[in-house]
């Protein structure tokens, strides 16, 4: 019996729940209700781990090569970042949002063919994992900072009690955005050592290395950019949604609509 | 004057505007990458100092962009040195901002190994090798020789090659340097060489004959009577022109033998035996049936060699930044601890 297909679309159901107790707590705001979500949420989360580790053992190799595991893959950090922000901080009202990115994933995932392939020989070495989790991690952080960029202009239109302060909005998109650039440099540093010993070279021109390049480039400026008064706030915010759709195009776009080293499906 | 300089060159507003520019111009370049894949698609079979040479000067309205990027990427390392040279002398009070000038310095010497290896390092494809010759690298570095003594390559269930294991000894002024055995993933590397498993090919190399024969150059055959058969040479192709035998492609198309025949007090015969043709009288004569059934092949390994004196410094500047960013990780949760708020400009 294939667990993938039966317990990931409880997961999603699990999300889904989440989402509407959120989407509850953010008009009645009761402790419970977002209690009830964050819970879903660790029950989703725990489903989906399940789901990771019995397909690494079956493959032998972390599962994290096409379309389908790369959508559950991130879905599955993103869920993670997303409960590091709420055991950290137990700003429950952001969830609302970044469950719904996460929803997104996990449901473009959920029609796709499960299937575990064999790897192939050029993928077999532990710098594809490290390279491919901390990519992903990376993702999923800048896609943490993309929800609270949204939220922190949302925030300063509405000024609702539901969601937490601007600085305190704008200090956690910092963080998302500096821990982002953290793991994704650690994906470019395993990433070009891994070139290196596959193709000799360890900078590629590649259209795929390329933007990765842009993405590492623009989150690193936007590092520095935290620095500087007048960015602070709305314009980091609205960097962190640029940011986002550069990483978007980086692993959807490229992987699906061109070709390069880096293809989905 | 100088300092108003030094300011600019360390300040914070500049690393934005060079890596915001470097960011949208390598955005917009990217478009032009996939248009023209002729003109960028070589990027990664050469170096970039021999692209630029090759394309750089071609065509300013399509390679414009990417002298501007690089020009950038140059700034942006100057600039980063500068501010990590002006950091240095404050270390002992800004000690927690250790981690970020690490990535910093670790910048500079990936952009200093890149500009080095472009310059000054070569990369090369397509290089054939049969199991037990030697491939003189004169062209890419010069004094070494590189010999394949096994290759043993491994197929998928669908015939697709899996692995492409090939035992290498690498020598310089001929002496050996280094030996191992390379695969996907595992490069040989020695000084500022690597030279890795490219793809396989296959060569005729001779022919099996009826009889459970096979001839290859170096064979011999003797007979009961002392007549002794020698292969000299054998070509997968060759051209009959006036007479003579030229040598034809690679691809098996119209074989031929050069052997010698050698018996016991007669003039020792020489000369070609095209398989597409009856066997030479002199050797029917001495009682040779050569029946030709099928081709003898051989795997050929297909190596890439790259030369990249500034890989060294590049592997530094990983393990430099690796050692940052962990820093950072940790000192920015002990700022965020500590309540220690940033300098906002």
């Amino acid at each position: 019996m294939d667990l993938t297909r039966i317990l990931l679309p409880l997961a999603f159901g699990l999300y889904l729940i989440a989402f509407v107790l959120y989407l509850l707590h953010f008009k009645g705001r009761q402790a419970s209700v977002a209690k009830g979500a964050f819970w879903s949420i660790v029950a989703a989360f725990a489903l989906q781990s399940f789901v990771l580790g019995q397909r690494w053992i079956s493959a032998g190799y972390l599962p994290v090569t096409n379309l389908f595991s790369t959508l559950f893959f991130f879905s599955w950090a993103l869920a993670a970042v997303y409960l590091y922000f709420e055991l950290r901080y137990r700003i429950r009202a952001i969830g609302l949002f970044v469950i719904f990115l996460n929803l997104l994933l996990l449901g473009a995932a959920l029609p796709r063919d499960p299937v575990l392939k064999p790897l192939i020989a050029s993928l077999d070495t532990p710098l594809f994992t490290l390279h491919i989790a901390f990519s992903f991690f990376g993702y999923a952080f800048f896609a943490m900072a993309f929800s609270l960029g949204v939220l922190y202009l949302l925030q300063r239109i509405i000024d609702s009690a539901a969601l937490p302060d601007l600085y305190t909005l704008r200090r956690l998109n910092e963080e998302a955005i500096f821990l982002g650039f953290i793991l994704f440099t650690l994906c470019m540093i395993f990433g070009s050592i891994w070139a290196y010993v596959a193709w000799g070279y360890y900078i590629s021109w590649n259209i795929k290395s390329v933007w990765s390049l842009v993405v590492w480039l623009f989150y690193g400026g936007m590092c520095h950019a935290k620095f500087i008064r007048r960015w602070q706030g709305g314009v980091y915010a609205g960097l962190s949604i640029a940011g986002f759709a550069i990483v978007l195009f980086t692993y959807l776009g490229i992987g699906l609509l061109l070709s390069s080293n880096h293809p989905l499906d | 004057m100088l300092q108003r300089l030094w300011k600019v060159l360390c300040s914070l507003k500049l690393t934005i505007i060079l890596a915001s520019a470097a960011t949208a111009l390598t955005i917009v370049g990217s478009v032009v990458m996939i248009r023209y894949p002729k003109t960028f698609g070589m990027l990664d079979e050469m170096v970039l100092g021999a692209w630029f040479s090759r394309f750089g000067h071609s065509n300013y309205a399509l390679t414009g962009w990417f002298w501007i990027v690089c020009l950038l990427f140059i700034l942006l390392g100057i600039n980063t040195l500068c501010c990590f040279l002006d950091w240095l002398p404050k270390v002992r009070y800004r000690w927690r901002k250790s981690g970020e000038y690490l990535i910093h310095l670790s910048f500079i010497l990936l952009l200093i190994a890149f500009i080095w290896g472009s310059a000054s390092g070569d990369r090369s494809q397509g290089h054939r090798i049969p199991v037990g010759a030697t491939l003189d690298l004169a062209k890419i570095a010069p004094g070494y020789q590189l010999q394949l003594n096994a290759f043993s390559p491994t197929f998928s269930p669908e015939g697709r090659p899996d692995d492409l294991p090939s035992t290498l000894t690498l020598f310089k002024d001929g002496i050996v340097v280094k030996t191992g055995t390379i695969r996907l993933n595992h490069p040989l590397t020695y000084a500022d060489l690597v030279i890795l498993p490219g793809s396989l090919a296959q060569q005729v190399d001779g022919f099996r004959f009826s009889g459970e024969l096979e001839l290859r150059p170096g064979s011999i055959v003797r007979q009961a009577d002392g007549t002794a058969l020698r292969v000299i040479t054998f070509l997968p192709d060759v051209m009959l022109r006036n007479g003579r035998i030229f040598p034809g492609g690679a691809e098996l198309n119209n074989p031929a033998f050069e052997l010698e025949l050698i018996a016991p007090g007669q003039e020792p015969w020489r000369g070609w035996y095209l398989l597409r043709q009856p066997l030479p009288s002199p050797l029917a004569a001495a009682g040779f049936a050569l029946q030709p059934i099928e081709p003898l092949v051989t795997w050929l390994s297909i190596l890439t060699i790259n030369r990249d004196p500034g890989a060294d410094l590049a592997l530094l500047a990983a393990w430099c930044m690796a050692i940052g960013v962990l820093f950072a990780l940790i000192s920015f949760y002990d700022k965020r601890q500590r309540g220690d708020a940033p300098d906002i400009i």
